[in-house]
């Protein structure tokens, strides 16, 4: 709340301003804007409505502004003021619509406001209505937006430097700055190794490279690793980073997804083949289409590779409409940052405010992805998941589907045939038993199983329905006595009935109000599945009339007489989600057709229900009803019959039935087998749907809808439209369009991340972020020769791994130098190699290396719990973590509780494209390297490797150090760790239990020493 | 003045020194140079704060307000009757509903005669300490997004936690410790993105601590014996300063060799932080804890005391994950249960920080994802569903005046009245009493700097004492 208000101790002010309205001059029009009006607007409109913000797209701090209006167009109606959004906001007569928010303006202030617009609303202010749209044409100029050149690189000098290192040492001698000479070989292999693979060089490699003597020995070590299968799943991986990969969907029950490690496996075999980059893309944003186009043993990658998009955060409970605009916003998000280094994300909302990327932009790309079918990987309302692309040819699917279609017809047939048989066999079967067992029910008892009961209850001989066209005449009906909300009778059927295609479902029930009633309440008769699980019908009656249930509103059909016997007819039709019916007495039944279904109804009917709590308040009447029946077969007409039941039954009845009961439950099973079982091996991933254009969301609310926009490419990119010819969804074209050689950004952000990972930071240190507010790149113009040599290679990674690696720049030494430091402390013109910190999967790859005990193979699933099982809500969700001794890449990711040792040492956090690591060092993570058990089997593990070498202990230790290390000790360094062997043996001697593996123990502890040392946590 | 002592980094390596000697050369590093690259250095805010940490007690769930703190006898005397709410589950629209009455009484308590229900005694006999603020709103009816956005400020997006925000402005006093703790028996919902750090560097993510025999993990030496661990990390020491020799400009390095030490300092710290075997009878009594439990609210309460004591930054507290918590949709009797499970604890933590002159300094906060509709779809219905719309929280200590109600429902408790509090407000205000400017408090991530408020929040400053 505001302290100073210097204009609300003028209130009185007010009433002369109305008295003298009537007489206003032009004068007195600005005299009332700058004393009452003007200051109002600053201090309770324009902190939201003004420079800074502008809710809803409204200004209030000027003319122009409130003419413009907001979303809900212009707010005021110069001289009318009851049409005049702002005053209707500041009465707040509709609750819609109430300004200021928080509070309640004085009655002064509105009353000034109302005179001011009856006035015509004069205001002096003039200027725009500063809109934040971004000058695309001026924008245009920005670097990143420039076509790729392909500059010469700097002459230099007598040396004969690659391009590379000429560009780099150019900006170092105009920088003053010294280089570093190259790094040892045992420093470049050690460095190389972990940088391609991920992980550490073993003893045996580092002699075969210290012992090429050929003058491209390191151009072969470059290959070695690249040729190597660890390439992919390190360079497959920091992909995965950027496309914000998990093994579940997101939401709050986190669903595992089957077939995400498809896609994860596709990256890393794409990686390790050296797919041209530019097809890398286009196949993760349209390979389904591109799939269709051949070749066919390409058909189920390209599919895959359509996971990408699908593999972001998700949201929402079943495949809706209602949260798609999240899903869409991920990826678009997604597309931007990760492809284009652009932040498209924030156009959402509005125009964004430094880039020139529109909300038009955004919705064009939204259009595109609305055009599209999303695999749903299962939530908390639809349990499993479906539209799973299939990785067959889609007439080969066909076939498939329509096999199953026949298959699962010829099961259901023969079940529906075999209960069909039993039902003729079983005259208990008719609309679930004749009278539902209320004839073995005692008279004057409450009824007892198989029904429920609450409150006063009874079975009695005045509850007979006369009517006998559905059961037999009987004896008895029950009479429900209370009136309580939660009191009466419930009856679950034996055989309850599931929508089947084609087959109807019919209820009826006889009921009275008994006479009189002085009781004005409702009960009701629930239909639907379990208590009020899933509602199929409910109908409510009090003793004068009866209403349906009509999506939120009562319909009442009939009025009825108290003490007269009804009956009720209910014919479901699932297919149209109708139903229709009649009620009443013989010679006078009301009719009613296609009323709606439980919008929420899953398809099955197994409950009877009838309680108190109906449309009307109060408490119920007493009732008696009688008749009830269940059944798909439709009953015989009120007056025919009546039915008779036969009364010797056939002498093998029992055993006839239990084969039946028997075949049944067979052919169920059968039937249900086939329903589960997979057909054709699916991807998590995306498809064609019917292509269709959107209006913008104002706010990035879906339901306050702006403008159509076509589908297109941002107009910064060139905005190109879809062919008037086009029947897809525009992802082709969007592939195309990302990856064609004129596009100045795809190209670029992606040899700027490959910069990055081999060197720690980018030459544009904001690498998802190449647009107005990102960093300049340090070498503009070596970032634009390795980009435009990237595309003439093919966009082969492998061949830029090959430029950067063979450089000088990339073989510096890592070594301090004071007077460079001192000028460049970050590295930033590339003087040395900087060292880095092993990222989480190389610290836990490089242990299991060392120890022996890593997994090389590729484990072909996670071990989820099996689908059928799958039951996780928000409220229960899936949270597992699998261990195993494979490379870290293939490790169980959950996006919403990470995996704890990755999450602790800060690898990827699955919810955002990561386009960089942060590494941090923590004492939690110090924790787990000095006492977690994953270090001590490593280390142990270790220990029984160097022991098991036939060697004595200095070779020993000499091996241990190169193994975890890659460098040979000293002469002083080994003498050292023998006095550290030796004083642990001593120690542990003398404990009061002197352990029997006293060596294996110290050889442990030296191995975890040698683990957790710096000298394996970093590279040089 | 509070009792907390907060050990100097000299002290720390002094007696870290006695741990394992030669590793602890504290001539080695350059203090200043260091805290500069030290992200959880502590730091200033932007303005003098009136509070030093934050202890954020949160039920999950949807805890309702008219039952708890919004005393609303119209309420009661209109029950049963229909009205028609015009937002039902943030929906637009005409909705038939019935009013549904509070089963609990409410009494006034305290000086201030603030009126409680009966489900809180205890927090009602220590009320004239407590701001109620009965106009809170967030935007979401989901449990998933608006659990998100009472720790993060966003509903949509993960963004990094309140506390990993604090972590950032203000650094840590104890570095044996992390900075930002979650005291939890489980997840809420949304999981650990509830206490993630997102962009902001991951140090600065909540470190969850499991009630139980052992709420973290790796704490306990794995080594045979204490001697043997000590001996290996002065090997280790050693193997990592001649490391360091060639590369001494690192602070990267040096960062690590530190951050063993603190470990090793952690290793004894918290399990004492987490030993309650030294608190006197009536301390337990007054958390309602009975001797050697190590789980409970409780216990959640007190350990977050005695790790306020040694200088942790925030602490939140949850008391129960995402099943079987306060969503009392079928019958509100949930409710009795759960608040008899924290109601003595936070009172006596409240009671406790007092007497041990710390409450001034340390702000704690209590809330839940969003209230209940005091109307129901079915009349006499035993539960209620999700309310965003109008719920309450509220605040004690730091600078917050206590024995207040600020903002006000509806004469049912369906909407807010004034002085209406947005979860953005609530954070801002958070930060404001911790000496943070939420529009200042900023990280540049995806070209855009991002704020705890997102472009929202207003500090609350008629309850600031």
């Amino acid at each position: 709340m505001p302290s100073t208000f210097p204009y609300r101790k003028a209130a009185g002010l007010v009433l002369c301003w109305s008295a003298m309205a009537h007489a206003a001059s032009a004068v007195g029009e600005v005299a009332l804007f700058e004393a009452k009006i003007r200051p109002l607007l600053i201090e309770q409109c324009q902190k939201c409505h003004g420079e800074k913000k502008q809710e809803n797209g409204l200004r209030l701090d000027s003319k122009a502004g409130w003419q413009k209006g907001g979303d809900h167009g212009a707010v005021i109606k110069p001289g009318d003021v009851e049409n005049s959004l702002l005053i209707k906001a500041v009465r707040r007569t509709d609750k819609e619509l109430q300004m200021p928010p928080k509070h309640v303006l004085e009655t002064e202030e509105i009353a000034a406001l109302e005179q001011w617009v009856r006035m015509g609303a004069p205001d002096p202010r003039e200027g725009n209505a500063v809109s934040n749209v971004v000058d695309v044409v001026a924008a245009r100029k920005h670097w990143a937006f420039q076509p790729v050149a392909h500059p010469q690189p700097p002459t230099l000098a007598g040396n004969a430097q690659q391009p590379l290192d000429r560009f780099v040492l150019a900006k170092l001698q105009q920088q003053g700055l010294q280089p570093n000479g190259p790094a040892d070989r045992r420093t470049l292999i050690r460095r190389a190794t972990f940088d391609l693979t991920g992980l550490p060089p073993t003893p045996t490699e580092i002699d075969a490279f210290l012992h090429d003597t050929s003058p491209n020995a390191f151009g072969h070590l470059v290959d070695r690793l690249l040729a190597s299968s660890a390439y992919g799943e390190r360079w497959g991986r920091h992909w995965l980073d950027v496309a914000r990969y998990a093994d579940t969907a997101g939401d709050g029950a986190d669903y595992p997804v089957r077939e995400a490690i498809k896609y994860r496996d596709w990256v890393i075999n794409a990686v390790n083949a050296d797919q041209p980059f530019d097809q890398f893309i286009r196949e993760q944003i349209a390979g389904d289409i591109l799939a269709v186009q051949g070749p066919p043993e390409q058909y189920a990658s390209r599919v895959t590779a359509t996971g990408f998009l699908a593999i972001g955060k998700r949201y929402g409970y079943k495949p809706s409409p209602d949260y798609q605009h999240l899903d869409f916003a991920d990826a678009i998000d997604s597309v931007g940052r990760s492809l284009l280094g652009l932040s498209l994300g924030c156009a959402r909302c509005h125009d964004h405010k430094y880039d020139p990327v529109t909300a038009a932009d955004y919705y064009a790309l939204y259009g595109i992805f609305q055009s599209t079918k999303w695999a749903f990987p299962g939530g908390e309302e639809q349990k499993r998941p479906s539209q799973f692309p299939p990785l067959v040819m889609p007439a080969e699917a066909a076939r498939l589907d329509k096999i199953k279609a026949a298959e699962l017809e010829r099961l259901e047939a023969s079940l529906s045939r075999l209960k069909q048989q039993r039902g003729a066999l079983d005259s208990k079967s008719i609309a679930g038993g004749p009278d539902l067992d209320f004839e073995a029910q005692t008279i004057g008892k409450r009824p007892g199983a198989p029904w429920f009961s609450a409150g006063p209850i009874n079975v009695i001989t005045e509850a007979q329905s006369p009517f006998s066209h559905v059961h037999p005449a009987g004896t008895r009906g029950v009479r429900i006595g209370s009136g309580k909300a939660n009191d009466g009778l419930r009856y679950v059927f034996a055989s309850g009935l599931r929508a089947t295609p084609g087959k109807q479902m019919n209820f009826t029930i006889d009921f009275r109000t008994v006479a009189p009633a002085d009781k004005t309440g409702a009960y009701r008769f629930y239909l639907g599945r379990g208590v009020i699980q899933s509602l199929a019908v409910v109908v409510s009656v009090t003793a004068t009339e009866i209403a349906l249930r009509n999506g939120t509103k009562w319909e009442v059909i009939r009025k009825l007489t108290p003490g007269t016997w009804n009956t009720l007819r209910l014919t479901l039709d699932p297919a149209k989600k109708t139903y229709s019916g009649f009620v009443g007495i013989l010679g006078d039944l009301t009719t009613f057709q296609n009323k709606p279904l439980g919008a929420q109804w899953d398809g099955v009917i197994d409950t009877f229900i009838c309680d108190a709590i109906g449309h009307i308040n109060g408490q119920a009447p007493e009732r008696d009803l009688d008749n009830i029946g269940l059944q798909e077969a439709a009953f015989g007409e009120p007056g025919s019959g009546p039915i008779v039941v036969s009364a010797a039954p056939p002498p093998n009845l029992t055993q006839q039935l239990k084969k039946l009961d028997a075949d049944i439950a067979a052919a169920t099973k059968l039937r249900d087998a086939e329903v589960t079982k997979d057909l054709y091996p699916v991807a998590y991933g995306v498809s064609e749907d019917k292509p269709v254009n959107v209006r913008i969301q104002l706010r990035g609310e879906p339901d306050k809808l702006g403008d159509e926009v076509p589908r297109r490419l941002i107009d910064v990119l060139g905005g190109d439209k879809l062919p008037a010819s086009e029947t897809g969804s525009g992802r082709l074209e969007l592939a195309h369009w990302l990856t064609r050689p004129s596009n100045p950004l795809t190209a670029r952000v992606f040899v700027n991340r490959v910069w990055q990972w081999h060197f720690g930071q980018g030459l544009v240190t904001t690498p998802s972020d190449f647009g107005l507010r990102g960093e300049p790149p340090s070498h503009p113009e070596l970032l634009d020769w390795l980009t435009s040599e990237f595309i003439a290679s093919g966009w082969s990674m492998k061949s830029l791994h090959r430029l950067i690696m063979r450089s000088q720049t990339y073989q510096f030494a890592s070594e301090d130098n004071t007077a460079n430091l001192k000028m460049d402390p970050a590295n930033r013109w590339l003087w040395r190699h900087a060292r880095s910190p092993l990222d989480a999967e190389s610290i836990r790859d490089a242990m299991l290396a060392v120890s022996g005990r890593l997994d090389r193979a590729v484990p072909t699933s996670h071990p989820f719990p099996p689908v059928q099982s799958w039951s996780f809500t928000i409220h229960k969700p899936f949270h597992e973590v699998y261990d195993s001794d494979h490379r870290s890449v293939y490790l169980m990711l959950q996006r919403n509780r990470r995996h704890p040792f990755l999450a602790m040492f800060d690898a990827a956090d699955p919810n955002l494209s990561v386009p960089q690591r942060v590494l941090t060092t923590t004492p939690t993570q110090t924790l787990y390297l000095m006492n977690s058990p994953f270090v001590h089997q490593q280390a142990e593990a270790f220990a029984r490797r160097l022991l098991d070498t036939p060697a004595d202990d200095e070779e020993k230790v000499r091996v241990a150090y190169e193994m975890a290390h890659g460098r040979v000790p000293s002469d002083p360094e080994i003498q050292d760790a023998l006095s550290f062997l030796s004083a642990y043996q001593q120690k542990l001697a003398g404990l009061a239990k002197p352990p029997e593996r006293s060596a294996e123990l110290a050889w442990a502890g030296l191995a975890h020493v040698l683990l957790t040392s710096n000298a394996f946590l970093y590279v040089d | 003045m509070n009792s907390i002592s907060k050990p100097t980094r000299r002290e720390f390596l002094h007696r870290a020194s006695g741990g394992f000697g030669a590793l602890a050369l504290a001539g080695l590093w350059d203090e200043v140079q260091a805290a500069a690259a030290d992200p959880l250095a502590p730091r200033k805010g932007h303005f003098p704060a009136k509070a030093d940490r934050v202890i954020f007690l949160y039920s999950t769930g949807g805890v309702s307000h008219v039952d708890t703190f919004d005393h609303k006898p119209q309420l009661t005397r209109d029950h049963g009757k229909s009205i028609t709410a015009s937002r039902w589950l943030n929906k637009p629209g005409k909705f038939d509903r019935f009013l549904i009455k509070s089963r609990w009484a409410f009494k006034p308590y305290g000086q201030s005669g603030i009126m409680v229900s009966d489900l809180f005694p205890h927090v009602g006999s220590v009320i004239d300490d407590i701001c109620v603020l009965n106009a809170m709103h967030c935007d979401s009816d989901g449990h998933d997004k608006a659990t998100l956005a009472a720790h993060t400020g966003s509903a949509q997006s993960t963004r990094p936690s309140a506390g990993a925000w604090i972590s950032y402005g203000l650094g840590t006093e104890n570095r044996n410790l992390p900075s930002f703790m979650v005291l939890a028996p489980a997840a809420p919902y949304a999981g650990a993105q509830t206490w993630g750090s997102d962009f902001l560097p991951a140090c600065h993510q909540g470190t969850h601590v499991v009630p139980g025999k052992e709420p973290l993990p790796n704490l306990k030496p794995n080594a045979p014996d204490t001697e043997l661990q000590a001996m290996e990390l002065a090997f280790l020491g050693k193997l990592n300063r001649n490391h360091l020799e060639q590369r001494a400009a690192d602070q990267a390095l040096d960062a690590r060799i530190r951050s063993f030490e603190t470990a090793f300092g952690m290793q004894r710290e918290a399990p004492e932080a987490f030993d309650l075997s030294g608190e006197s009878d009536a301390t337990l009594k007054l958390y309602g804890l009975t001797r050697g439990a190590t789980s409970g609210f409780g216990w959640q309460c007190l350990v977050a005391r005695r790790l306020a004591e040694r200088g942790v930054r925030f602490l939140e507290l949850i008391d129960v994950g995402s099943s079987a918590n306060w969503d009392s949709h079928g019958n509100m009797a949930d409710h009795e249960r759960l608040a008899k499970a924290i109601d003595q604890p936070i009172a006596g933590l409240l009671t406790d920080l007092k007497q041990r002159g710390m409450l001034e300094r340390t702000l704690v906060v209590w809330t839940s994802e969003f209230g209940r509709t005091p109307f129901h779809q079915q009349a006499n219905h035993l539960g209620r569903e999700h309310h965003n719309l109008c719920f309450s929280s509220w605040m004690a200590g730091g600078g917050v005046q206590g024995g207040l109600v600020h903002g006000q429902s509806d004469e049912h408790g369906i909407l807010p009245a004034e002085d209406t509090v947005h979860t953005h407000d609530l954070h801002a205000t958070m930060l404001h009493l911790l000496g943070l400017d939420h529009e200042r408090l900023t990280y540049r991530y995806a070209g855009r700097d991002f704020r705890l408020t997102d472009i929202a929040g207003e500090v609350v400053h008629p309850i600031i004492a």
